[in-house]
């Protein structure tokens, strides 16, 4: 495991070094925001402290607020992205910088101020010459603690698109590559344990008394603050002149094929225009987080399915079929969108039987399988059976009732088929296992399952802006076949083929570039 | 006191009354403290002397009454100005513990002028001579100085930018005996080639004594007597007076070889049960 995780590091230097990089800007931007806000807050409750109780409960609210719903709570304001991302780590790091002020401020030897005041000093100045350097010290270390806790949280930013090291982990998560999620937590803990290590270097060096000490502690604070703003303009300009209209921002969902389709566009769009492609991958959340930034013109293009699109975009009722596409395509209109170039794949629920089973039973539909079902055992995830739309509905659809079912976890599915534990297993159709199992999906005649064709959703203001992108989409209908996608899906998470590898094989095999 | 002019009045207190709720520290406070006085203020604590002197410089506010610095009714005054005006010094000196000795002492002088370094730089030196503290010392933290040259040091920075009165609240009470006589003998010696009006809270009678020329003894928020150090031993107005100064009272000055001689003197009376024994 550590062998792979070290190769992989190795091999993907470059990838993890930008990630790292985006890592270091998110999160530095916001210790900033929060040492600046936080601090003026943390002074200015210790100053009218009738405002203390009030201010640390909201804060201390704030940061009991789980960081999942937290940023689900933020992307209707702010979208998903980066500023978002800093905003929510902004958010859980006030708390530990207003009470590290406040503490700091308020445990200064009260005889030591009433000295400074009885001496003359205006309230600003007692503030500035008495106060604050005697809470420095309090302050730092509250500020070290909280820049250790934003590095860890950062791992979350990637779940709403933005960047950093969590894109590893969240990337390793869905394409079932172990190595690259250790690889993002490591780098994580790496930096935050460097983070520590530089700041409780400056503490010690803030506790350095006499005038040659001062003198070398002013150069290195410049230097520091020199390299800090280098990193903060790193991190907002590339941003601002990205916002170009020659750049079309593709967004995918946190699933595999999704990595590959995502990988394919930007290549082929790039290559087939003058056009550059912003790639957001694994948006966390998939739809519910999409297509509000599609709308709101954050993203201009992602790979979604129908089914998708009619039951969660439209909120139609009843299960979709491909019958209605036409009013599907309608509903997007008025939103201002098209669905353009079908990949030719569904992604939806299915039904695999052994193929020993299906030839001894002759079985080609759910309706030659509800004949037998009595003899069969059935293998779902836990998920299957508690759904409106599942098991008991399925069953009554065909009149069937299997003699025995299983519940099991994702994984092991295709492992109990061929060990004949199960006879008989719910599947989805690009699941990149199914592309090497030695089983027979059968045909849902009656279409009970809701389909889930794949294709391109793009804005139509994109496509008039720029309508050679229509041509290079339409270029993709009808290319990938189910079989086609899972075989992509099994080389990404079992050969752990990089996704972007996959992709290219994919358009050349196909002649597209 | 009757014939001194308000020119003549460094601080005046008119009728002040303090209470915290119910509770009344100070009563009907009249006094006047006329220019170039040393005046010591002792009672018991929670007598209303602190209280009585953070008044001079806006520290606390009366409940009533009123307090004139200058002949000027310090309600009136900007706060921050009157205090640049008048030295303060605390208990156990409470020096800026983030600051050396050098920018503990220009505290005051840098708040007041900002930009003329030459003359802080200067009566920084001055004062450091006048509280006899060696020159190697401005570069020092106060967390490494002893206790004596810590107060040498509040000393120095309350009168850094020389003002007319200097406040002490019981600046020597953390500080070894010897070293409290040679502070006493510093500040006695500051206050003659000075001229400044000091205001100096102690609870050592003795201490009280020896540097006041004037001396306000206070009990339960009421003055008991005002006067000279030999007006208050010779005279004492109440009782609390007498019980306050009876040793000092029956202290007598005689020489070494006499002591014996006198059968009043400690010395004596152990001679005599030993005699007994």
């Amino acid at each position: 495991m550590l062998a792979q995780t070290w190769d992989l590091l190795v091999q993907r230097w470059d990838f993890f070094w930008g990630l790292l990089l985006e890592h270091m800007e998110i999160c530095l931007v916001a210790v900033l925001i929060a040492i600046v806000f936080g601090g003026i807050a943390g002074i200015l409750i210790s100053e009218y402290q009738k405002a203390a109780k009030p201010t640390l409960a909201v804060v201390n609210f704030l940061y009991t607020i789980p960081s999942i719903s937290m940023l689900g709570f933020l992307i209707p304001f702010s979208g998903v992205g980066d500023a978002t991302a800093i905003i929510a780590l902004t958010v859980y790091a006030l708390l530990p910088m207003v009470r590290s002020t406040y503490t700091g401020m308020t445990n200064v030897d009260p005889a030591v101020m009433e000295a400074a005041r009885g001496m003359g000093g205006t309230r600003m100045q007692t503030l500035v010459r008495v106060q604050l350097p005697l809470a420095l010290p309090v302050i730092m270390s509250g500020i070290r603690n909280m820049a250790t806790m934003t590095i860890a949280l950062g791992g979350i930013a990637s779940f709403i698109g933005a960047g950093g090291l969590g894109v590893a982990i969240y990337r390793g998560i869905t394409t079932n590559n172990a190595a690259m999620t250790v690889a993002g937590s490591l780098l994580i803990a790496v930096l935050a344990l460097v983070v520590d290590a530089i700041l409780g270097f400056v503490e010690k060096r803030m506790r350095v008394r006499g005038a040659k000490a001062h003198r070398t502690n002013r150069r290195l604070a410049i230097g520091a603050a020199a390299t800090c703003a280098a990193v903060a303009l790193g991190a907002t300009v590339p941003g601002m002149l990205a916002g170009t209209s020659d750049t079309i921002h593709v967004a995918t969902k946190p699933m595999t094929e999704q990595y590959v389709m995502g990988e394919a566009l930007k290549m082929l769009i790039e290559h087939d225009t003058n056009l550059k492609v912003e790639l957001t991958e694994g948006v966390g959340g998939g739809t519910s987080n999409i297509e509000p930034a599609m709308e709101s013109g954050q993203f201009d293009l992602y790979p979604e399915y129908t089914g998708t699109g009619w039951a969660m975009v439209l909120k139609n009722e009843g299960a979709y079929s491909e019958d209605e596409f036409d009013q599907l395509q309608a509903g997007y209109q008025n939103l201002g969108m098209s669905w353009v170039g079908m990949y030719g794949f569904g992604n939806t629920y299915g039904i695999a039987v052994r193929k020993d089973v299906a030839e001894k039973y002759n079985l080609k539909t759910y309706s030659d399988m509800a004949r037998v079902a009595d003899q069969l055992t059935l293998g779902a995830e836990a998920d299957f059976f508690e759904r409106e739309d599942g098991y008991d509905a399925l069953c009554n659809t065909y009149g069937m009732s299997f003699g025995n079912t299983m519940q099991m976890d994702i994984g092991l599915k295709y492992d109990a088929l061929a060990q004949g534990s199960v006879d008989a297993i719910v599947i989805f159709t690009t699941d990149g296992k199914l592309s090497t199992a030695d089983a027979t999906v059968l045909t849902d005649d009656k279409g009970f399952f809701p389909s889930y064709q794949c294709g391109n959703v793009v804005r139509d203001q994109v496509l008039q802006q720029h309508p050679e992108l229509r041509g290079v989409l339409e270029k993709l209908q009808g290319t990938i076949s189910e079989q086609d996608m899972a075989r992509m899906n099994y080389e990404v998470e079992e050969e752990g083929k990089d996704p972007k590898t996959v992709a290219e094989e994919f358009l050349r095999s196909k002649g597209l570039i | 006191m009757s014939t001194t002019t308000t020119n003549d009045v460094a601080i005046e207190y008119r009728d002040i009354c303090k209470c915290y709720g119910e509770k009344s520290v100070l009563e009907h406070l009249n006094l006047r403290i006329p220019r170039g006085e040393f005046v010591t203020m002792i009672g018991s604590s929670g007598s209303g002397k602190t209280t009585a002197l953070k008044m001079v410089n806006r520290l606390i506010e009366p409940t009533s009454g009123d307090v004139l610095v200058d002949g000027r009714n310090v309600r009136d005054a900007d706060p921050i100005q009157l205090r640049r005006n008048i030295g303060y010094a605390i208990q156990g000196s409470v020096l800026f513990p983030h600051m050396t000795v050098e920018e503990n002492i220009s505290y005051v002088p840098n708040l007041l002028n900002k930009h003329d370094h030459e003359r802080t730089h200067k009566a920084v030196r001055t004062w450091m001579d006048i509280v006899g503290l060696s020159k190697d010392l401005l570069e020092r933290y106060p967390s490494e100085l002893s206790g004596g040259q810590q107060q040498r040091v509040g000393i120095a920075r309350a009168l850094a930018a020389s003002p007319d009165i200097l406040l002490m609240d019981e600046p020597f009470g953390a500080v070894d005996e010897i070293t409290r006589s040679q502070l006493q003998a510093e500040i006695s010696r500051i206050h003659r080639e000075t001229g400044i009006t000091v205001l100096f809270v102690t609870h050592d009678i003795g201490e009280a004594l020896l540097l006041g020329t004037h001396m306000l003894v206070l009990d339960a928020g009421r003055v008991q007597q005002f006067g000279s150090p030999e007006e208050i031993l010779a005279r004492p107005a109440t009782e609390f007076v007498r019980k306050l100064v009876a040793r000092q009272r029956h202290t007598c000055d005689l020489a070494e070889d006499q002591l014996c001689a006198c059968g009043h003197s400690g010395a004596a009376r152990a001679e005599a049960s030993l005699v007994a024994r």
